[in-house]
């Protein structure tokens, strides 16, 4: 008996961590897709998939905030247009091209030389711009008292035409893009991508933020029952503008990677990554209705997220995975989902068990 | 105010009559700018794209949004359904369209159905995540059967006849799909409305553990709403491909916002109990009248897209607003009468 408690108590003691049960999940299904192509499983294919989902990552952490007041944002991707687009605008602006001439090694070549509005200057604008779209999102859910994804979902189709409206319609290309901008998602440190270094920056802020700092625990509180927080002397509205901002300026950031990866920015750049992004948070543990999720689980949601994605890609099921691709996308998200409510509910039966002796 | 506000009879306080002030304006504005342009017979041969598909949808997500739910797959599986309609009467050997039109209303039925019972086998999860998943695998299907093609061959009285036809009702030209459409909606208002199962849907929506208490089957409801759903999904994507002509697996991308869209505008809520078709059908009638007049002052969908946006949220932040004044002034006034006291 003495033995079985102990088993039981080891059993329980992992399964208090929902992420260890993620974690694992992770590594099985890495392996088995290392069972059909040995290259997925090689260290450079795991920092790709990293590097991929770096993005995905970024906004789930944000998502994870909003989702924690119990609120939802559905418009995400139209504040990375916007943001972006209006970073685009002004880096077009202020563009200037100087070609040198210089000996390299014996022989003349041009350079061409892109500069334009100071990297961070251009940061600054694109987080600036979802930090206000992401207050005003809050401000009609918090003090409007509008239903989240309602107001999200106006506010996607404001924001879209927005960034519409500021570019005329005109897209942003490499052509327009300072190198500096060009190469902030190409820079290499300590053989890491700088989106991985922004990514981890970003986790340890949000990590830091919602476990230590007393803001970031009234997001919980918030979230589990608003009532009882307001009764505390939280001011839950305030807390719940504060996720939106936090989720905008996210928003802005992940979408200027997007934006140096992909070399362009389009009125429509993104359209519909929100449903990824939620996905992750829900793979991660995070609960919809509010007040749970954790950080890290969040991280581990999108990454299983960038397996998918990237196995399908790899695995080439078919003449053409492009096809099976998007399918299965689907399903093996809800397997996901599913697989983690269904440990969920074991766990509770254990407590209950536990209980009844 | 308050007080004029308090002595309108209840009917006179309805939500519809907004809308109904909103339509007139939208009216009178467009037709007193473009007076050759908008004119009713124009309007009437625009309900075909902006009307009649999106609205089959939006009804279907009327039920789903009294429920407290919502649906975000209802587009893709419009599209598969339409996907199976196409190729299974282009590419199989002599199935006759009837029996095409018959396996693309059983897929809608089928898709509806996998999200209804996954909704209730898994209640802890939010009907928006499953639904978004079987989103994409729905789209992905269509997609596999499809691949990047488009299916086009249909009867002459479905693509002529149905999707540009019309009769004349009072020297009007109105097209057959809104005469459909007009023809299911006094149904569908005395179903939800008037009978027994279909107010046990709003009991549901309102308080789902209390109608369950008082002996309502809420399991069995969410099932068949969310089949019922699917159907008019399917139905909203006969008529978009009867109008389009042909089939591909992208048809009615983002439909499913606007269907959630001309829902809350009509009165619906997301967080269920709330809702009504005469309201829907003004809704319609709004975004039709206010999509068309854009189309021709600014041609461009993307402003199309901000005037939506804008109208939809403004539209339920102004009552909350004054909702809460009556609210806090109420409270003042209260604060000042027992200070008197």
């Amino acid at each position: 008996m003495p033995e079985q408690a102990k088993k039981n108590s080891a059993f329980s003691a992992l399964l208090k961590h929902r992420e260890v049960g993620l974690a694992a999940i992770l590594v099985v299904l890495f392996l088995l897709v290392g069972l059909r192509n040995l290259a997925f499983t090689t260290g450079p294919n795991a920092l790709f998939i990293m590097e991929d989902t770096a993005i995905m990552i970024i906004l789930a952490l944000g998502m994870l905030c909003v989702l924690l007041v119990g609120s939802i944002d559905i418009s995400i991707s139209a504040i990375m247009a916007l943001s972006t687009m209006t970073a685009g605008i002004v880096m077009k602006q202020y563009l200037t091209i100087t070609e040198t001439q210089a000996m390299v090694n014996g022989a003349m070549t041009s350079m061409t030389l892109r500069e334009s509005t100071p990297l961070v200057l251009i940061i600054l604008i694109g987080m600036g711009v979802g930090a206000l779209s992401g207050a005003m999102n809050g401000a009609l859910i918090a003090y409007g008292r509008v239903l989240p994804i309602v107001a999200t979902l106006g506010m996607q189709y404001i924001l879209y035409g927005l960034s519409h409206v500021i570019s005329d319609g005109q897209a942003v290309y490499r052509k327009d893009m300072p190198d500096a901008f060009i190469n902030l998602s190409r820079e290499n440190l300590l053989g890491l991508n700088s989106k991985i270094w922004i990514m981890l920056a970003v986790f340890l802020l949000v990590f830091l933020f919602l476990t230590y700092s007393r803001r970031g625990r009234y997001l919980y509180a918030v979230g589990s029952s608003p009532e009882a927080a307001a009764m505390s002397g939280i001011r839950i509205q305030r807390s719940r503008l504060l996720a939106h901002v936090i989720m905008g300026a996210l928003a802005g950031l992940a979408g200027l990677l997007y934006a140096s990866r992909d070399t362009k920015i389009t009125q429509d750049m993104a359209m519909s990554y929100e449903m990824y992004v939620i996905a992750a948070c829900v793979i991660g543990g995070v609960s919809v209705s509010g007040g749970r999720g954790k950080a890290l689980g969040v991280v581990l949601g999108a990454l299983t997220i960038g397996v998918i994605n990237n196995a399908l890609t790899m695995l080439r099921l078919t003449g053409n995975s492009e096809f099976w691709k998007k399918a299965i996308q689907g399903a093996l998200i809800l397997m996901a989902v599913v697989t983690n409510v269904l440990i969920q509910r074991a766990k509770e039966r254990r407590v209950l068990k536990d209980r009844r002796i | 105010m308050s007080r004029l506000t308090n002595r309108l009879p209840e009917w006179l306080k309805r939500w519809e009559w907004i809308l109904v002030i909103l339509i007139l304006a939208v009216f009178w504005v467009f037709s007193s700018q473009q007076p050759d342009n908008y004119t009713l017979s124009k309007l009437l041969n625009q309900t075909r794209v902006y009307m009649v598909d999106v609205g089959f949808m939006a009804l279907g997500m009327l039920t789903v949004l009294i429920l407290g739910d919502i649906d975000i797959s209802v587009a893709a599986t419009a599209a598969l359904s339409a996907t199976v309609m196409a190729v299974s009467y282009n590419q199989g050997s002599g199935i006759p369209f009837e029996a095409a039109i018959a396996l693309m209303l059983i897929t809608g039925a089928v898709c509806g159905l996998i999200n209804g019972l996954l909704v209730t086998r898994f209640s802890e999860l939010f009907p928006m995540i499953i639904t978004l998943s079987t989103q994409t695998l729905y789209r992905g299907i269509a997609y596999i059967i499809l691949k990047d093609q488009s299916s086009g061959r249909f009867p002459a009285w479905f693509s002529k006849d149905l999707g540009y036809g019309a009769m004349s009702i009072l020297g009007l030209d109105v097209p057959i799909m809104l005469v459909c459409f007009l023809a299911v909606l006094p149904a569908f208002y005395i179903w939800l409305h008037k009978t027994a199962s279909g107010r046990r849907i709003f009991a549901a929506g309102t308080n789902l553990t209390a109608s369950r208490y008082s002996g309502v089957r809420t399991g069995r409801i969410k099932l068949a709403v969310f089949t019922l759903n699917g159907l008019m999904a399917a139905v909203g994507g006969f008529f978009l491909t009867s109008r389009t002509g042909s089939v591909k697996y992208t048809i009615a991308t983002g439909f499913e916002m606007q269907a959630i869209a001309i829902a809350v505008l009509g009165g619906a809520s997301t967080s269920g109990g709330r809702g009504s078709v005469v309201g829907l059908l003004l809704a319609l009638v709004l975004m039709t009248g206010l999509k068309n007049g854009l189309m021709l002052v600014y041609n461009d969908a993307f402003i199309l897209n901000l005037s939506i946006g804008l109208l939809l949220i403004l539209i339920v932040l102004i009552p909350n607003l004054t909702g809460e004044l009556r609210r806090r002034s109420a409270v003042r006034r209260q604060r000042l009468s027992l200070q008197k006291a």
